[in-house]
């Protein structure tokens, strides 16, 4: 969720609004396809909270977005107030809500078709939403710094996950797995096991379950299985990298890049789609690895060719060694990527290490004239048009080796080669690629450094071709055009910081920022549509989840 | 002749459905190395052209080496195995005389070179009659050692291991069967001859239908003598979390050639409860590691897969007034999901 003015802050008193935007906040960080699902129930309405402890805040949705601000703005078309009693209604997953709603403990005002819709939206965040772990503990810590928040409840205690009941049961099968010996946390593993579910009964002496009977697949927390998935990548380059000299002039280098603090995205849409297509995700580690490597080889070239003074928050390896030891490290990057590809041989076979290969070699080649375009634009003094055109570079440059071959490459893994399967990825993928770039483009313009990772107006001063630039270009007059690509076709070094900040008042002037977080908006929306329909041969599993997740991320990523 | 030959392992088939397996299950108490072997075979099938003649009964037979440190080793389903093999069913059986069990991939590794001996008694045979005209009937026996080597591909291994028979008889196909949970644990013992001090031997059978007809038992063994037998309706069987996918391991070679399909999520804790009047038993099982056998669908693409877990077991109970528990490694089996024979 976007909060526009922020309502929580570490000091902020905890009250029910701080908790409310505090969940939705971090299920879009974390579990995006949630948030995705009650924007969409929410669409158009614009929501009161009153809470018993007299905060109030107000949601609605834009896009897929769920954007809750402090305080009633505006005229609600739903009023809902809380009482001491009824907080607990939306994320206690010990008890069901119907066991708590009290006589006026939950008072909905507002026309009755917008009352369930926003009655279907909590529903939606309180089913899929409880099980995950940083959502429990979030309620978890409410429950504990505000007691009174949660008033009493109905019916004494909450039941433990027992069929029995709350009376004490001896020898239930259940009772042993969910209180007297619960099940203690185990190692994470790269793929699921981010929710808690409960026990299960398979016989009770009368009914029979099989084990294998297929339950609902949980909703992933894409944030831990990014950083579980990352480290598990990052861990296969350590053992690739060779352990000899020369360390302190390459070897050190090429593990400097990948130990930066990155998102961790590629390796888990490998991961994510090999589990997808019932693998086990460990097959998938060394492309995941590969991944990395080719893309951290392109990123000390591309801060080369771009000038780049900073990366991830630290200086960029040409700023701090100089060009010269920079290009030879992208260079053993690469090459070391190609023998994580080689590497997977010995444990995936002859037939899905060619299939890797021929789908790395596609990546490097789409990459590469991605990066040829871009530069040639810039070296030619061009800005292109048409979006068109950018969204063809942009899927050439990052897209392919940011979305679709990560997903590609993990479903090669699983022992997927049918090219008709494998080509379900890239519409989906190349739609929610392009749309991802346009954020990162925007967030670059108006994001914060820290957050970001890369210098802010970075793109302005290389003169990058983004949308917004495109978006100005055509709708400045001739001479304010020219005034522009004067200031942008200037050498970086000689480019001032008032240069790209002239550039970015022109474009907030134009709406460029506007025009493109609508189109990143509207791309991202398609892309899901193309998710759901082509990717509907995958079964529901827990792969499937992170890959919604992901696609996700995008629709709901705060700008 | 009244009747077919009998009893099973000497029995005679005559359905094209009817199955008799010999199941093998071993782990070393003391180094965590693994066994675990089935010889199977599938009843005879009458020629397409009316002939009288009748085909062979399909025999299959494959091993599964698990090694604490390298992990699973597999034949195809096509290794060498002993005919007739070891069988504790097969009488006159003393106690204390070790026979041969080799069973080898026809590759040469996995194999295991073992001498088998039994050191207790069988429960009794039970039969789990289901869909319209199928059933299972099986028999077991803890507390079988065995000692000798197992070859893998990361070397050869000699050890002591203690483990379980099993001999299956029935007529059945997929996916009327449906699935089954079992497994066993015998408890530590300082004697290398004897039998287990307590010993547990638990089945779960899921049919698809009728709805009632699902089957099983947990049994317990004293000093090699069974002294209880929980039946059906006194057990509870409960699962628990998920066994991450990276531990379970696809066998057997062929199987990862094939693109096989993937199968549901294999538990991570199984939690059996079983009460008759005043005794009590608990079982807790944690997995540490699998072995999902994916067998080729006689019929369609999708395979049946059995997964062999390994992991540690606790067991405690009450029984006639008397509270015993002990901690073991133990080996269970999950089979299902089948969705053609």
């Amino acid at each position: 969720m976007t909060t526009e003015t922020p309502v929580t802050t570490a000091s902020a008193p905890y009250t029910g609004a701080r908790l409310l935007t505090e969940t939705v906040v971090a299920l879009s960080e974390r579990a995006p396809a949630i948030v995705a699902a009650a924007a969409e129930e929410m669409r158009e309405i614009r929501l009161g909270l009153h809470f018993h402890d007299g905060s109030k805040a107000t949601m609605s949705a834009r896009y897929s977005r769920l954007l809750v601000e402090p305080g009633v703005v505006g005229e609600p078309d739903v009023e809902v107030a809380f009482d001491d009693r009824a907080m607990n209604l939306v994320f206690d997953a010990q008890r069901p809500p119907v066991e708590q709603v009290l006589p006026q403990s939950l008072d909905v005002r507002g026309p009755r078709d917008r009352v369930l819709a926003v009655w279907r939206a909590f529903v939606l965040l309180s089913q899929r939403a409880s099980g995950l772990r940083f959502v429990q503990q979030l309620w978890r810590d409410y429950r504990e710094q505000v007691p009174r928040l949660w008033g009493t409840t109905a019916g004494g205690p909450a039941p433990r996950h027992s069929p029995h009941g709350d009376e004490p049961t001896g020898w239930h099968a259940v009772d042993f797995l969910a209180n007297r010996q619960p099940l203690e946390p185990g190692d994470q593993p790269t793929i699921g096991g981010t929710a808690i579910a409960a026990p299960r009964l398979l016989w009770d002496g009368r009914r029979s379950t099989g084990w294998w009977e297929l339950r609902p697949v949980t909703d992933a927390d894409l944030v831990q299985t990014m950083t579980a998935c990352r480290a598990r990548a990052n861990q296969e380059i350590d053992r690739l990298l060779p352990d000899r000299e020369p360390k302190e002039d390459l070897y050190d280098l090429m593990r400097s890049y990948p130990t930066r603090q990155g998102k961790g995205l590629r390796p888990t849409l490998v991961f994510a789609a090999c589990a997808a297509f019932g693998e086990k995700p460990e097959n998938a580690v060394r492309a995941a690895a590969a991944l990395e490597l080719f893309h951290n080889g392109f990123l000390v070239h591309d801060d080369i060719a771009d000038e780049s003074t900073h990366r991830r928050g630290l200086p960029t390896m040409n700023a701090e060694f100089g060009n010269g030891l920079a290009v030879n490290t992208g260079d053993g990057l690469n090459l070391l990527a190609v023998d994580a590809v080689l590497a997977n041989l010995e444990n995936l076979g002859l037939a899905r290490t060619l299939g890797l290969i021929q789908e790395a070699m596609h990546m490097c080649r789409e990459s590469i004239e991605g990066q040829a375009m871009e530069l040639g634009w810039i070296h030619r003094r061009v800005v292109p048009s048409r979006d068109e055109d950018y969204f063809t570079m942009s899927t050439k440059k990052t897209g392919w080796y940011t979305c679709i071959t990560p997903c590609r490459m993990g479903a090669v893994c699983a022992g997927v080669t049918d090219p008709a399967v494998l080509g379900r990825f890239d519409e989906a993928f190349r739609l929610i690629g392009i749309a991802f770039q346009i954020q990162d483009d925007i967030l670059n313009l108006v994001g914060d450094e820290a957050l970001y990772g890369k210098e802010t107006l970075g793109d302005l001063l290389e003169g990058k071709r983004t949308v917004m630039l495109i978006h100005l270009f055509r709708h400045a007059d001739q001479r304010e055009r020219q005034r522009l690509g004067a200031l942008l076709h200037r050498p970086r070094a000689d480019k001032s910081q008032d240069d790209a900040d002239e550039l970015l008042a022109a474009m907030r002037r134009h709406g460029s920022i506007d025009y493109a977080t609508e189109l990143a908006d509207r791309l991202a929306a398609e892309g899901i549509a193309r998710f759901e329909r082509d990717l509907s041969i995958i079964p529901e599993n827990e792969g499937k989840a992170v890959l919604r997740q992901i696609a996700h991320y995008v629709t709901t990523r705060p700008l | 002749m009244l009747g077919v030959l009998g009893p099973f392992p000497e029995s005679q088939l005559c359905h094209l459905l009817d199955r008799q397996w010999l199941h093998y299950a071993f782990v070393s108490p003391t180094t965590g190395h693994a066994v675990i072997s089935n010889l199977s075979v599938l009843g005879v099938e009458y020629p397409a052209d009316g002939s009288s003649g009748r085909w062979s009964p399909q025999r299959m037979a494959i091993a599964l080496v698990y090694d604490p440190v390298h992990g699973w080793s597999s034949t195809q389903f096509n290794a060498d195995a002993p005919d007739p093999a070891w069988s504790a069913f097969r009488l006159p059986h003393p106690h204390g005389s070790p026979g041969p069990f080799e069973v080898a991939a026809v590759a040469g590794l996995p194999a295991v070179d073992l001498r088998l001996s039994r050191t207790s008694r069988p429960c009794t045979a039970q039969t789990a009659p289901f869909g319209d005209d199928q059933f299972l009937r099986w028999q077991s026996e803890p507390g079988v050692r065995g000692s000798g080597t197992l070859r893998s591909p990361s070397g050869d291994v000699r050890c002591d291991l203690v483990g379980y028979h099993e001999r299956v008889r029935g007529r059945w196909s997929w996916p009327v069967l449906g699935g089954w949970v079992f497994g066993f644990a015998n408890a530590p013992s300082d004697d290398p001859a004897g039998p287990p001090p307590w010993s547990v031997v638990f089945t779960l059978i899921q049919p698809q239908y009728p709805q009632d007809a699902a089957n099983g038992s947990v049994m317990l063994w004293r000093d090699g003598r069974m002294v209880r037998h929980f039946p059906r309706r006194m057990l509870e069987v409960a699962v628990h979390g998920e066994l991450h996918r990276d531990r379970v391991v696809l066998v057997p070679p062929l199987a990862a050639t094939l693109a096989t399909a993937p199968a549901p999520a294999v538990p991570g804790r199984l939690l059996i409860t079983a009460r008759l009047g005043e005794d009590r038993l608990v079982l807790d099982f944690r997995p540490t590691t699998a072995a999902r056998i994916a067998n080729p669908s006689e019929t369609s693409l999708k395979p049946f897969s059995v997964h062999e877990l390994l992991g540690g077991c606790v067991i405690e109970g009450v029984v006639s007034g008397r509270t015993f528990g002990f901690e073991a490694q133990g080996i269970v089996e999950f089979a299902g999901d089948a969705r053609d024979d």
